[in-house]
């Protein structure tokens, strides 16, 4: 390995990326414009609070304790209550005007929603399961033993080991899309520029010169690297100080682990470009390379929720182990010499070296 | 200082097989030092394949190939040898100086900037040493590419038709140089498909479907055929085959 020829190599692609501007503009800016749109959507702590109709008509509550849970239920703060009849709860649910009608029959609690919005439809329950816990807790006192069902609704308190309870959903998603920008970016900007090289015979006069093939791979992971890491570091200042997102660990520690995963991304990048023709092939490679990632790394999903044959395929993607360590650092504030975070290191190295291997053998199935 | 005399390029029969298709099919030839050697042969005969091979990109399927006494490969990563592609094969973002430098960089050379200057002044690009190469017309970059091949002074000099799309005043020129550094010792072999091209080399090698059927000069060429002149030899030599792919504008 000639240290100079690797170096000769990274300058090249950072002499590249100078000229081409656009291309930088887009590998900082645009995780930024994302990240921004994302923190609007999900960044906010308020719940939607639904409206729901108390059916007066319907159920076996005595009048007078009916209207009392339904003051009860019209105070509530889970929900924005109204009575009516069933017939009208029913037509507003078709117009969109209610979220759900309610009812108590026995000792049930029937709750008639929408439907098609299977996210929406739990809130709404639980919402509403919240609404009546209050109700009867102000009334049950009063009522006691008449009331068909239990009347201490117990208080819940939940307490984190980790996060808080102030902490939003982009809090909880900062670490696996700090991770998924960074793959995504670099992993289409290598397999389009190592394509190029390809393609544009570049690659066949550098392997008539004495550049050796494990020395163009590793200057092109220095050269591309060096501008992941920039965006990493402006992706991560970003979130952290504009979108004030809550962490707990070492910006260091989220920064090297997000080299090494970077690193896994460029050798990929070079690998599927030896398996395109032209730039718009090597761009039909990003959803067959990064979806399976977005469904299977813990990014939307937690793996512990994925069906037992999809988990196998989660363990082999370097995603999971990226989201899993930056999980840890950023919200359970782990150090880097924790066990899980240098497993996960440790992973993501060994995948780094086994794809960058890959890339250079890939180089040699073309030329000599 | 290279001495001339001697072998600088042996092939013995020497095979390539892509698939079902004999790219080269038992490939003799011998070049001397300080020679100026054609590969003249219609298009997907093997040329390129074959300097393909002389410059290490390829592996041979059966024979053997020297160059300057070691494996093709040992002689690229020594850097005694210069290969021109048949595409300009240049970074189109960068400046014809940050292309040359960075080929430079790679083939080890100490005093990079100083042999720059010193071969873009033999190829008279000086003056658009900083242009972008994708601003340069066609000759222009051919002669970047040139210098590119030109630049760490290798002893072989492989050069895949190198006056394709070229003026006649810069073809001129090109060889203008190729004598200058024949004379000074370097191998140079050149493929095409230009009979005027042709005979200005010393020898000639007649490539078709990966064998080289007849070899000599110019000269020797046309007497073993009896025919008028170069083109009229390599169509008799070639076969009709070559004379059905032969077109009137002076190619075969």
């Amino acid at each position: 390995m000639n240290v100079r020829r690797v170096v000769a190599v990274a300058e090249r692609i950072a002499l590249g990326f100078r000229r081409d501007r656009r291309s930088l503009a887009l590998l900082l800016v645009a995780p930024l414009v994302v990240l921004t749109l994302v923190g609007l959507v999900w960044g906010s702590t308020a719940e939607t609070i639904p409206n729901i109709t108390f059916v007066t008509d319907r159920g076996n509550l005595p009048p007078a304790i009916a209207s009392r849970v339904a003051d009860a239920f019209a105070r509530s703060s889970a929900v924005r209550a109204q009575s009516g009849t069933f017939d009208d709860g029913m037509a507003a649910l078709r117009d969109g005007r209610t979220d759900g009608i309610v009812w108590l029959e026995g000792a049930t609690l029937h709750i008639t929603i929408e439907g098609s919005d299977p996210l929406r439809s739990g809130s709404i329950a639980s919402a509403v399961q919240k609404a009546l816990g209050e109700a009867l807790a102000g009334i049950g006192a009063a009522i006691g033993a008449n009331l068909p069902i239990a009347v201490t609704a117990p208080r819940i308190e939940i307490d984190r080991l980790y996060g808080s309870a102030d902490y939003t959903l982009l809090d909880y998603l900062a670490p696996v899309l700090i991770a998924f920008f960074a793959f995504f970016f670099i992993f289409l900007l290598s397999a389009v520029s190592f394509l190029r090289e390809r393609t544009s015979g570049t690659l066949e006069r550098l392997m008539a010169t004495p550049l050796r093939r494990g020395e163009l791979v590793v200057g092109y992971l220095a050269g591309f690297s060096v501008f992941a890491l920039l965006q990493a570091v402006v992706i991560i200042a970003f979130t952290v100080f504009v979108l004030k997102v809550q962490y707990r660990g070492n910006l260091a520690t989220i920064f090297v682990v997000e080299a090494i995963m970077v690193i896994g991304a460029v050798s990929l990048g070079l690998l599927v470009s030896a398996a395109a023709r032209n730039e718009l092939q090597a761009v039909q490679f990003v959803p067959i390379v990064l979806l399976p990632q977005v469904f299977l790394s813990g990014l939307l999903i937690p793996i512990s929720q994925l069906p037992d044959y999809l988990r196998p395929l989660s363990a082999i993607l370097p995603l999971t182990y990226a989201n899993e360590a930056l999980k840890a650092v950023m919200i359970k504030g782990f150090p880097i010499g924790d066990p899980l975070v240098l497993r996960d290191i440790a992973v993501l190295v060994a995948f780094g070296a086994i794809v960058a291997a890959g890339a250079v053998a890939s180089i040699r199935r073309e030329v000599a | 200082m290279k001495s001339p005399g001697g072998t600088a390029v042996q092939a013995r029969g020497v095979r390539k097989r892509f698939g079902t298709i004999a790219a080269l099919d038992g490939i003799d030839l011998e070049i001397r030092r300080g020679e100026i050697y054609g590969l003249l042969g219609p298009n997907g005969s093997g040329k390129t394949t074959f300097i393909r091979c002389l410059a290490g990109l390829l592996r041979i399927d059966a024979g053997t190939i020297t160059l300057l006494g070691t494996q093709p490969r040992d002689a690229v990563a020594g850097g005694r040898i210069g290969y021109m592609t048949q595409t300009a094969a240049l970074y189109a973002d960068l400046s014809v100086d940050e292309n040359l430098a960075f080929f430079a960089q790679l083939q080890g050379i100490a005093d990079a900037a100083a042999r720059v200057d010193e071969t873009l002044r033999t190829v008279e690009l000086l003056d658009r040493r900083r242009s972008t190469v994708s601003t340069l017309s066609g000759g222009m970059k051919t002669r970047v590419s040139l210098a590119a091949a030109l630049l760490h002074q290798p002893d072989v000099l492989l050069l895949d038709e190198p006056t394709v799309g070229v003026d006649p005043v810069l073809r001129q020129e090109f060889w203008r140089h190729f004598r200058e550094l024949s004379a000074r010792g370097v191998t140079i072999l050149v493929s095409s498909h230009v009979m005027d091209e042709a005979s200005r080399c010393d020898r000639l090698g007649l490539i078709r479907a990966g064998r080289v059927l007849a070899e000599g000069s110019a000269a020797e060429l046309v007497s073993r055929a009896g025919a008028r002149d170069l083109e009229s030899a390599f169509l008799s030599l070639a076969g009709t085959d070559a004379a059905d792919q032969a077109t009137g504008d002076g190619r075969a």
